[in-house]
């Protein structure tokens, strides 16, 4: 009894996550090698092997969507590190004001990222946004469609909004973990003469790895399931140009309705996302267990 | 180390445009709430108007298409987090309390659910639920909801009970009490600003939620993201209106993250940063 109860208690939520997902990715499994149309059927049609996932990178912008999925996941996590890790900087100088800019900085943090979605689609309004205008007045002319209507620039407009939001996060989380660094390493770092950058580099960033690890990995994965900021900034448009995975089979499943081959899609975005997670715990995480 | 003057005033300039840059959409966004239709856009910006309630009272009063949303967003959100308590509660406790094999695994594998691309259990799911009539239903988005809910519940939960100590615990279990006491009248009480935290950040999670409720819901059921999100479909972009419901969505996030305080950077990274 007491060797089972542990197990006992975990048992309920593990039931019921292990339906929520297995059902779905069973449900997937088969249908990927099915013709299957919602709008025609209600019932998967017939067998067509391995069609459907032919026809993901045939009839759908898979590889494009990748792309995409990969950029907006690298660069963003990158940028937004660097920016909240200077920011947490700036908080760290112990100057009268910090901790209230501190608690106000979560605020873009809270917000609901299909309302941070207006938001931008508000600033950048081709007509009476505020962000053409800025841009215009330094001499950076928007392009002619607007920041969200050019394929240049779509992508990159997502990557910004999704940017504004979590920065603040990143510089939160940073600074709690810059404020738990201990004063006597700093010090006895500068007492044998090392410099600022050289005491952040050897001695700060070391001990933020485990935050930073967890939190880059987290980020990461937001940004590489990126639908809502994509639904309601550009649709995945001009064309295809700023399609994400997530936004892809979302078009096929959803509007589309073609079930067989969204499934198909669903199985490579699921082995796509299992190579990326044990890629990263093999480099990051291998040398603890967390 | 210290700062010269210059160093001062240079921190301090950064710093304002840090807070001009984050903070200043989110008040443009909310005067617009404000304006009139005809004020839409000025340009150059202007701060000062002549403020209305008008798109408040047109989202939320009358016709008010938003306020039955309101309700909605509050019984989804609530829902969701009540329905995960109990599951997230006791897996917590074991994970806490028990030293067993596989532990790390099963910690880890919550994680994963929390970072796999929920899209991809959605459309099975969207299909389950119209064959079995629960379709555009609270429940459908409620159940489909715990998959955020319950392993997020069960990593911060896991790092409260982490912080009770057990020789309390121990202590009722060596003067008779059984484990479930011991557990109901040490642990729990002990435990409850956790346990109140971690329902406030599911709560947050679950209402700031869109892409369950705008596959799962229907007309009556949508929420408040949902209903924002009806504005484009409509004949026009009605700017106010929009932001109007946008800011009555915004404000119970920022409230409890506002209450949340301390525990912000632990509830944000899963319990992983104390903060």
């Amino acid at each position: 009894m007491r060797k089972r109860l542990p197990y006992l208690l975990i048992a309920p939520s593990v039931v019921v996550l292990l339906s929520l997902v297995l059902y779905p990715m069973g449900f997937a499994l088969i249908n990927s090698f099915y013709f299957w149309n919602l709008q025609t059927s209600p019932t998967p049609l017939f067998f067509s092997g391995w069609d459907n996932y032919r026809m993901v990178f045939q009839t759908t912008p898979f590889v494009e969507a990748l792309t995409n999925t990969l950029l907006l996941s690298f660069v963003g996590t990158f940028v937004q590190f660097w920016l909240g890790m200077a920011i947490a900087l700036l908080l760290n100088s112990h100057l009268r004001g910090m901790t209230v800019t501190r608690a106000i900085l979560i605020m873009p943090t809270t917000v609901a990222p299909v309302v941070v979605g207006f938001l931008f689609r508000y600033l950048m309004e081709p007509q009476g946004g505020v962000l053409p205008w800025l841009l215009t007045g330094i001499g950076l002319t928007p392009p002619p469609q607007g920041l969200l209507g050019s394929a240049s620039t779509a992508l990159l407009s997502i990557g910004i909004a999704d940017t504004w939001q979590w920065t603040p996060f990143f510089a939160i989380v940073l600074y709690a973990g810059l404020i738990a660094v201990p004063e006597e390493l700093k010090d006895a770092a500068r007492v044998d003469g090392a410099s600022g950058l050289a005491m952040f580099w050897r001695i700060t960033l070391p001990l933020l790895r485990p935050v930073a690890a967890f939190l880059v990995m987290i980020r990461f994965m937001q940004l590489f399931n990126s639908f809502d900021l994509v639904f309601v900034l550009t649709g995945g448009g001009p064309g295809t140009a700023s399609r994400t995975l997530s936004f892809n089979l979302y078009r096929e499943g959803l509007v589309n309705y073609n079930i067989g081959l969204t499934a198909a899609m669903t199985w490579l975005v699921v082995i796509i996302v299992t190579i990326i997670i044990n890629l990263y715990i093999f480099f990051i995480f291998r040398k603890r267990e967390w | 180390m210290r700062l010269t003057n210059l160093q001062k005033a240079i921190i301090y300039a950064l710093t304002l445009l840090v807070l001009l840059l984050f903070i200043g959409p989110i008040f443009w966004f909310m005067l617009l709430a404000f304006r009139h239709p005809s004020d839409t856009y000025v340009l150059p910006p202007q701060i000062f108007f002549q403020p209305t309630l008008q798109s408040f009272e047109t989202t939320f009063v009358d016709p008010g298409n938003n306020a039955p949303q309101l309700v909605n967003s509050l019984i989804v959100s609530t829902g969701a987090t009540l329905l995960s308590l109990p599951f997230s509660l006791s897996a917590a406790y074991a994970l806490s309390r028990f030293n067993m094999r596989g532990k790390s695994f099963i910690l880890n594998w919550y994680v994963s659910l929390l970072i796999a691309p929920p899209i991809i259990f959605i459309i099975p799911f969207f299909i389950l639920m119209t064959r079995i009539g629960w379709a555009g239903t609270y429940q459908a988005m409620i159940v489909m909801l715990q998959t955020i809910t319950i392993p997020f519940s069960v990593w911060l939960l896991k790092s409260f009970m982490d912080d009770v100590p057990y020789d309390l615990e121990e202590a009722a279990l060596v003067d008779g009490a059984n484990r479930w006491l011991a557990f109901w009248r040490v642990t729990l009480p002990l435990a409850l600003p956790g346990i109140i935290v971690t329902s406030m950040f599911a709560f947050v999670f679950s209402w700031n939620n869109v892409l369950f409720p705008l596959v799962l819901s229907r007309q009556t059921t949508a929420t408040l993201p949902v209903g924002t999100i009806s504005f484009f479909a409509s004949t026009g972009v009605y700017w106010n209106q929009i932001a109007a419901t946008a800011v009555v969505a915004m404000l119970p996030p920022m409230i409890i993250f506002l209450i949340l305080g301390r525990y912000v950077v632990r509830g944000l990274t899963f319990g992983a940063v104390k903060g």
